[in-house]
């Protein structure tokens, strides 16, 4: 990318429209059974260069509908002051596994990035961050900021981080705040005394969970993104 | 309105509750006073229905039906609201969106159509109002970085909005100053009315010198040891609990 460029690229893989509108007898990922046999797999490599300076990638993505996932949009940032952002929401209920999270390769003068992954296990779903932050000798100044939250519900699933982080400049601020919740009973009871019924209470709670990234989505895919969240957690309660 | 019969129920195979009986009619105002670890919490968290608190024996009737075989959600849908001693911080969830799908589920339970967005603003700002809580509080997460003070204001500005038949408020006068204590209590006396119980449970008796109770029932080792008027209350703050637990033991 030249000189001030930008690019804001929104990635995501769920359910279609029309198979939002009719799940009832079918909440689970297109060609997966129960077992985890079948589904699609989505393995991808994306990656972005900032060349010019106060050029800024920024990637968004929704992880729902695959079986298995591997995908990693990774931000090199050479230009001087360029910036790097991903936000990341995935979601692996009943047997999905979803792999997933960046690569930023710091090479220019006062590189940011920014990262903040959300991830949510529910059924027998297993959801890995994999990430690298790598500061090079030539990167004075830079920053990282990364945010890394894990969400669990029932106690068949599993939530995983792995973050690399190679610094090689001593002028560099790397930061990493990690945390692992379940949904807390206090929460649910609170809104279940509300009145709220309880699949309710569970997607407005993880919809919280997950405002951080939703709120860097345009507003209609916000909208889409909550509705594909709230199909895909059906049937993860009780 | 309540109607407590013989009721039983134990925490995690503790037995907590030993036979209470309780009857609070409409338009009432009942209070629960009695020491630590009496069972006072423990009595909210059952009526109200929470997960763990298992009842083991007795009875409870809610407008004539039976309140122990509904689930928590159905309870307050049906006008049960507890106004919770340690509200819960729900990050990243509006008030105001917490808010309106409460009032949306209990107005759905009673047949009437989803309140209009703008009609919503508006109810909730003349509550807002009298509770004197700044409109940024709309737009902030549930009970998200609040103070105690804050967390127990939002409370009864849920239950001013939610119009419950039944209000319990468990030790809703705890952590408040006197300036909010008054908000509060004036916030309470405001949803007193013919059709509609309240049941406070304190420690104290200053929350009772600003809403005053028809009724005073000590709660102790699970039981109710006595009941009486207001001047219960009094007594109480001179004397003690002490001389009560005696004359029971005795």
């Amino acid at each position: 990318m030249s000189d001030d460029a930008q690019l804001q690229d929104l990635v995501g893989r769920g359910y279609q429209h029309g198979f939002v509108t009719d799940i009832e007898s079918e909440s689970l990922p297109p060609g997966l059974d129960e077992d985890g046999v079948g589904g699609i797999y989505n393995f991808v490599t994306k990656r972005g260069e900032c060349r010019g300076r106060n050029s800024r990638i920024s990637w968004t993505q929704v992880e729902t509908g695959s079986a298995i996932t591997w995908k990693y949009p990774s931000c090199v940032l050479r230009g001087e002051n360029s910036v790097g952002e991903f936000y990341s929401v995935a979601l692996a209920n009943h047997c999905q596994q979803a792999d997933t999270g960046t690569k930023m390769i710091h090479i220019g003068p006062n590189t940011r990035s920014t990262i903040v992954s959300k991830g949510i296990s529910a059924g027998r779903g297993q959801n890995t961050y994999r990430g690298l932050v790598k500061i090079l000798p030539s990167a004075q100044g830079a920053r990282n900021f990364t945010q890394c939250d894990s969400l669990l519900m029932g106690g068949r699933c599993g939530a995983h981080t792995f973050p690399y982080v190679e610094v090689r400049n001593p002028s560099a601020t790397v930061e990493h705040e990690a945390s692992t919740s379940r949904i807390s009973e206090d929460q649910l009871f609170y809104c279940l005394q509300r009145g709220i019924p309880e699949e309710d209470a569970v997607n407005m709670i993880v919809n919280g969970f997950c405002k951080s990234v939703f709120k860097e989505l345009p507003m209609e895919f916000a909208v889409e993104a909550q509705n594909l969240l709230a199909v895909s957690l059906e049937g993860a309660v009780g | 309105m309540l109607e407590i019969k013989d009721l039983h129920a134990s925490v995690g195979g503790r037995k907590v509750l030993d036979g209470i009986s309780l009857s609070v009619p409409a338009g009432e105002v009942h209070a629960i006073m009695g020491p630590n670890g009496s069972g006072k919490s423990t009595l909210s968290y059952v009526l109200a229905g929470r997960p763990g608190y298992e009842v083991t024996g007795g009875s409870v009737l809610f407008r004539g039906q039976d309140l122990l075989a509904l689930a928590p959600e159905e309870r307050a849908q049906a006008g049960l609201f507890l106004g919770f001693q340690y509200p819960v911080e729900i990050p990243g969830v509006n008030n105001v969106y917490l808010l309106k799908a409460a009032l949306n589920a209990a107005r759905k339970h009673r047949g009437l159509p989803e309140v209009d967005a703008f009609e919503f603003l508006q109810l909730v700002r003349a509550k807002m109002k009298l509770m004197q809580m700044d409109e940024a509080f709309l737009s902030r997460g549930v009970n998200e970085g609040f103070s105690g003070g804050e967390k127990k204001r939002n409370e009864i500005l849920q239950m001013l909005v939610l119009e419950p038949a039944l209000a319990l408020l468990d030790e809703t006068d705890s952590g408040l100053d006197i300036d909010a204590l008054k908000v509060v209590a004036q916030g309470v006396n405001t949803l007193r009315a013919p059709d509609r119980s309240i049941v406070l449970v304190t420690h104290y008796q200053r929350l009772l010198d600003h809403i005053r109770p028809d009724r005073v029932h000590v709660l102790a080792r699970g039981r109710i040891l006595r009941s009486g008027g207001p001047e219960l209350a009094l007594e109480l703050e001179a004397r003690g609990y002490d001389w009560l637990l005696a004359e029971a033991a005795a």
